[in-house]
């Protein structure tokens, strides 16, 4: 407005001053109040806008080290993220480790115990075997012991009729030629 | 009864006193035997057991038994009493019996020795074989 106020007067010293009552501009009101408001300024600048200033730069502060630890909690979680989703990988790898490691000792376990089964089973064929044989042998050889008793029997009841003197006296010869020689 | 050594060994020496020419005398042995008995010492009965024990194997040993199916003749006797003879020494004793379960052969038996030809111990081997 000065600047307006300097071109209107180096264009027309009287027309600023015309301007000016026809604004009603009194300029001791003016400056009075000027400096009232220069006064309310400071006294505004030191008890309240300093304040609100200082609370400002303290919300402000605030919030960006709301922001900050907002973007250190997202880095933290993507990295706590990052850290299960590792765990979730080891943990699955492992299991899937021990899951393998378990169908191989069941398959082991397995064919163990089915070749023992499987031994077991021959050696139970092989005793089966062996007793039938036994058994077979202890047959035969009763059969055998009793046929032969049954042969003695006949021989001994029919022997002595069969034998004559002559046969008696050639049995005693036949001794004592055995005795003297 | 426990019949030690030193009765054993002097029982021994009484039986030899009771040979003659590695016979047997009787009636020595029978004179030995009540000599003994008569002493009556503590020992006496363990010497007399081992005495008498040494007697009834002496007449074992000189004892033949023979046993036939049927009667032998005299002349198989004779040839029997000679190879036995022969076989174990002058003074043998011998008894023949008629044993008819023998079947046929012969079975004699001088001490513990046993020669079975007869048909009965044919047959029991043949059995045993069996």
């Amino acid at each position: 407005m000065n600047a307006f106020l300097f071109l209107a007067a180096q264009d027309s010293p009287g027309q600023v001053e015309q301007i000016a009552r026809t604004f009603g501009v009194d300029w001791t009101h003016l400056g009075a109040q000027i400096i009232s408001f220069a006064i309310v300024c400071a006294v505004l600048y030191k008890f309240a806008y300093r304040n609100v200033l200082a609370m400002l730069e303290e919300r402000r502060n605030q919030i960006a080290q709301g922001i900050a630890n907002a973007e250190k909690i997202k880095a933290e979680l993507d990295r706590t993220e990052a850290q299960r989703q590792e765990v979730m990988a080891q943990a699955y790898a492992q299991s899937s480790k021990f899951i393998e490691e378990s169908r191989a000792a069941a398959a082991r376990l397995l064919e163990a115990e089915t070749q023992k089964a499987v031994a077991a089973a021959e050696q139970i064929m092989v005793k089966a075997r062996e007793a039938a044989s036994q058994d077979h042998e202890r047959m035969l050889t009763e059969l055998k012991r009793e046929v032969g008793r049954m042969a003695v029997q006949a021989a001994m009841a029919v022997s002595g009729k069969i034998l004559t003197a002559e046969d008696q006296r050639r049995l005693a010869e036949e001794t004592a030629k055995e005795i003297a020689a | 009864m426990k019949i030690n050594k030193r009765a054993k060994r002097e029982a021994k020496q009484l039986f030899q006193l009771c040979l003659v020419n590695g016979l047997l005398d009787e009636n020595r042995a029978r004179q030995v035997a009540q000599q003994v008995a008569s002493a009556g010492t503590r020992s006496t009965p363990a010497v007399l057991a081992h005495f008498l024990r040494l007697l009834s194997l002496d007449l074992a040993q000189h004892t033949a038994a023979i046993e036939s199916a049927t009667p032998l003749s005299e002349g198989l006797r004779t040839a029997i009493q000679a190879g036995l003879a022969r076989r174990y020494g002058p003074g043998l004793t011998t008894t023949f019996t008629h044993t008819p379960a023998l079947i046929g052969g012969v079975r004699i038996q001088v001490g513990s020795d046993v020669y079975d030809s007869s048909v009965r111990a044919g047959l029991a081997a043949l059995e045993k074989r069996f």
